[in-house]
């Protein structure tokens, strides 16, 4: 038996990364700007996105990619309430999207016509944090239905992130959770997040969530 | 996913040898918990075209995760 050692010393993000550089490049050349949702599965991402659409879908030109690991459900649920385009990539068991997927659909997103791009990554806290899918920004959502310690016990993904939406707050009352605690513990993961928190149930706190995205596009109709 | 193309790509580039060890590191800042990764890995990476290949994580600082080496079995005698 003869066994021989072959160095690599290759990060294995490497070629995500690439593809990533490509994605942003493409965005920033069209103007348009992009954000990552990240967060467990139900904390509100598509609900979110739902309210997100009928506040201002009509206003801000929007294209949504979702990720899921089966299923086309969410990009349906969203496709209802626009006429511009969702666009679902499922991973068939893959717990995350990478750059090379979005570069994909961003082949059918007319870019021309887009002011933002949201991405809707599939839901899990720990591998989405790690893959630059060539987005501005990524947005950690935190329901109160899960423990207020998730920055503890996922720190990547909230060192990644430059917002925190907190969801469902309209449970606050029903539930042991502490939004000051989570706060805390997030900035100590990371000190420059940014906080909104909502309910797309109820509207409350919406206001917030629909002006930050007001603000990250250049592209705004004014009807 | 993203390594085992990575391992089938330098294997196919080394024309022959069967993939014995996939050496990684795993910062300490990485998405990752290394040892569900050493648990996915050792799964896909007893498949074909791999067989029996091990995984070994060394731990190290920062937020990278790398493929440090290969070892591959010429399956040829020593001598």
């Amino acid at each position: 038996m003869a066994i021989r050692t072959i160095e690599v010393r290759e990060r294995v993000m490497a070629r995500n990364d690439k593809f990533a550089a490509t994605v942003r490049r493409r965005l920033r050349a069209a103007g348009v700007s992009s954000l990552n949702l990240i967060s467990s599965p139900g904390a509100g991402k598509t609900t979110l996105l739902e309210r997100t659409l009928q506040a201002i879908g009509a206003e801000l030109p929007m294209a949504i990619i979702t990720g899921d690991v089966q299923t086309r459900n969410d990009a349906e649920r969203l496709a209802r309430h626009t006429d511009r385009l969702v666009h679902a990539v499922v991973t068939g068991g893959g717990c995350h999207l990478d750059a090379r997927q979005v570069l994909a659909a961003l082949a059918a997103i007319n870019l021309a016509e887009t002011g933002l791009l949201i991405i809707e990554n599939v839901g899990i806290l720990v591998c989405p944090a790690g893959w630059d899918l060539g987005e501005e920004a990524k947005v950690v959502l935190l329901s109160v239905t899960e423990g207020e310690d998730k920055p503890q016990k996922y720190p990547a993904a909230f060192r990644a992130a430059q917002f925190v939406v907190l969801t469902k707050i309209d449970l606050l009352p029903h539930v042991p959770f502490d939004p000051d605690r989570a706060r805390a513990l997030a900035l100590e993961a990371n000190p420059d997040l940014q906080f909104l928190q909502l309910s797309a149930l109820t509207g409350e706190g919406m206001d917030g969530w629909l002006e930050l995205l007001r603000s990250l596009s250049p592209r705004l109709v004014h009807t | 996913m993203e390594i085992c193309r990575v391992a089938r790509d330098k294997l196919g580039r080394e024309g022959s040898g069967q993939l014995r060890l996939v050496a990684l590191a795993v910062g300490q800042e990485a998405p990752v918990e290394a040892d569900n990764l050493t648990f996915c890995l050792d799964a896909l990476l007893t498949q074909p075209p791999f067989g029996q290949a091990r995984v070994a994580v060394r731990c190290c600082p920062g937020s990278d995760l790398r493929i440090d080496y290969l070892e591959i079995d010429d399956g040829d005698s020593d001598d």
